[in-house]
């Protein structure tokens, strides 16, 4: 489905990304996984358009996008869930939903809406609560669902994980599960390893802006050497 | 009787009251996506310049003066507002304020173009231009009771305030449609609204260039009410002016900034009798307001407020009828 290719990203005249590539199959959920200033955000943003690679490029679909901006990816039906959340904070929870669906012109919205508020019943609860009001678990759980009122194909979710307690964290991926399995491709940037892993079909493992590995989530998972590079104990 | 109440005086701050209020507007509509534009002095005079040459050399009805001042400021809004997009806060007021330097300076060299800093008068007048007009067939203000000067300035009050009503309608209900959306977005996160699928160089150089095309109006009509203009109205002073007009009354909402330029115009007026220290007043109300209120005296709690005012005055029924369905 998206098929990234050699591509080579730059911050001024600091290389950050070199010569990624990548592939996500239709259905499926892939992690990208990674330490702090790996590279991970910057391919999401390359992906989904924020930032311009200077060589290489992006296939989705089999259309060529590499060139294309964020509002034209939308189009396409990528979807990116920012670091951070990033939810509108002046806005009510209901006006973010409706954000999300800024491009489309169809008389569904309305009905997707309320498909969003069956399965995140917080957000029909607080519908008309301004989004900054909400903890940060709920702002996480709003900025996807924003990001599904785009109806996308390929859902990018960079680091959703991020500053949540345990509890919420397990809550988060298995929303990421439910909506892989209505028919949403998925691709993840995590640092929470295991739990990313676990739910994920397929993983790469980027350091300093390369993917020095990447397997089925399960081999990533059992490999001794991942395990004590990357998720920070050895496996037992 | 009716004499009296209009007054030419008063008519004519009426006017200045209606031609700053789209002014303030000109500043309400870049800031609504967040970008703090000081070039609106510079704008309204590109207008004011094109309009007033242009009727004055070539003989163009004022009509077609305005329009071509309105889009020659909406043009060169495009031009400053593309490669400044990457500009925020701060940076971009200083930049646009440093634009409407560089035209008033142009104003004051090309002399002989624009008569450089001793500026162009004799500009055509909009009210005589209407009592011409009317006269052609066979009006005459007296059989309303007024006399022609009075009729003159009736003519461009009620002119202008159609007009002003009119962008207020317009830029209300743009807030309130998908262009609005947008800038609304544009203006709390402009990553977020990025990743959302809204094109923010288009939007934001929409907001711009809808300031400058503002403000180019703004400066047109400004030329052929005083009949004079120079380089010294389109000055810095002017832009700050237009600004606190904005901030004054505050750019969450529309009402803001009509209310910062209603209020502000008056106040020295009113206060003309104690003369000199009549901007010391406004300056002390602008320290304590800032101070007090950031937002601007007018924001969404207060509509809100008087919303629910009206409401509850309409009827009870009606309002424990909303209730029920909250």
């Amino acid at each position: 489905m998206l098929k990234v290719n050699g591509i080579n990203a730059f911050y001024g005249k600091i290389q950050v990304l070199k010569d990624i590539s990548l592939e996500v199959e239709e259905g499926s959920i892939v992690t990208i996984l990674g330490a702090n200033g790996a590279g991970k955000t910057t391919t999401m943003k390359t992906i989904s358009g924020l930032l311009k690679p200077q060589q290489g490029n992006i296939k989705f679909l089999g259309e060529d996008v590499t060139g294309l901006r964020p509002d034209q990816k939308v189009k396409k039906g990528i979807a990116l869930v920012p670091e951070g959340r990033q939810i509108l904070a002046g806005m009510t929870v209901l006006e973010n939903l409706e954000m999300g669906a800024y491009h489309r012109k169809d008389n569904e919205i309305d009905q997707d809406l309320e498909r969003m508020f069956e399965r995140f019943p917080i957000l029909k609860e607080r519908e008309k609560q301004l989004g900054g009001t909400l903890s940060g678990g709920q702002q996480q759980m709003l900025a996807i669902a924003r990001a599904i009122m785009s109806r996308p194909k390929l859902l990018l979710l960079d680091e959703p994980s991020m500053g949540l307690a345990p509890l919420v964290v397990a809550d988060i991926f298995k929303i990421i599960k439910e909506i892989n399995q209505t028919g949403t491709t998925v691709l993840l940037v995590e640092q929470n390893a295991r739990q990313a892993l676990k739910v994920s079909d397929y993983g790469y493992v980027l350091e300093t802006g390369k993917i020095v590995a990447d397997g089925k989530a399960d081999q990533l998972l059992n490999d001794p050497r991942i395990m004590e590079a990357y998720l920070g104990r050895k496996s037992s | 009787m009716l004499a009296e109440l209009f007054n030419p005086y008063y008519l004519q701050i009426g006017c200045f009251i209606l031609i700053n209020i789209i002014l303030a507007l000109s500043v309400y509509v870049p800031l609504s996506t967040g970008q703090l534009s000081l070039a609106s002095a510079g704008f309204m005079g590109l207008g004011a310049y094109t309009s007033a040459l242009l009727t004055i050399h070539f003989d163009l009805p004022i009509l077609v003066g305005i329009i071509a001042g309105t889009l020659i400021a909406g043009l060169i809004g495009i031009l400053i507002g593309l490669p400044t997009l990457r500009l925020q806060g701060v940076y971009l007021a200083i930049v646009t304020l440093g634009f409407g330097e560089v035209i008033r300076v142009v104003f004051i060299n090309w002399e002989s173009l624009t008569n450089g800093s001793v500026g162009i008068s004799g500009i055509p007048h909009i009210g005589r231009e209407i009592l011409k007009t009317l006269k052609g067939f066979g009006f005459n203000p007296q059989s309303m009771g007024l006399q022609n000067n009075q009729f003159i300035f009736l003519s461009i009050f009620v002119l202008l305030l159609i007009i002003a009503i009119f962008l207020v309608w317009f830029f209300r209900r743009q807030h309130y449609s998908r262009v609005g959306r947008a800038y609304a977005a544009i203006k709390l996160d402009e990553k977020a609204a990025e990743s959302m699928g809204i094109n923010i160089t288009y939007y934001k150089v929409l907001a711009f260039t809808q300031g400058a095309l503002l403000a180019g109006f703004a400066g047109s009509i400004y030329a052929h009410v005083l009949a004079y203009i120079s380089p010294a109205d389109f000055s810095y002073h002017r832009a700050v002016d237009i600004l606190v007009f904005t901030v004054f009354g505050g750019s969450e909402v529309i009402w803001g900034p009509v209310f910062g330029a209603i209020f502000l115009t008056f106040l020295p007026e009113v206060l003309r009798f104690i003369s000199e220290y009549r901007y010391m007043i406004y300056g002390l109300m602008i320290i304590i307001l800032m101070a007090v209120r950031p937002q601007g005296l007018i924001d969404v709690n207060i509509i809100n407020w008087i919303k629910s005012k009206k409401r509850s005055k309409r009827g009870v029924t009606h309002g424990s009828g909303s209730e029920k369905s909250m």
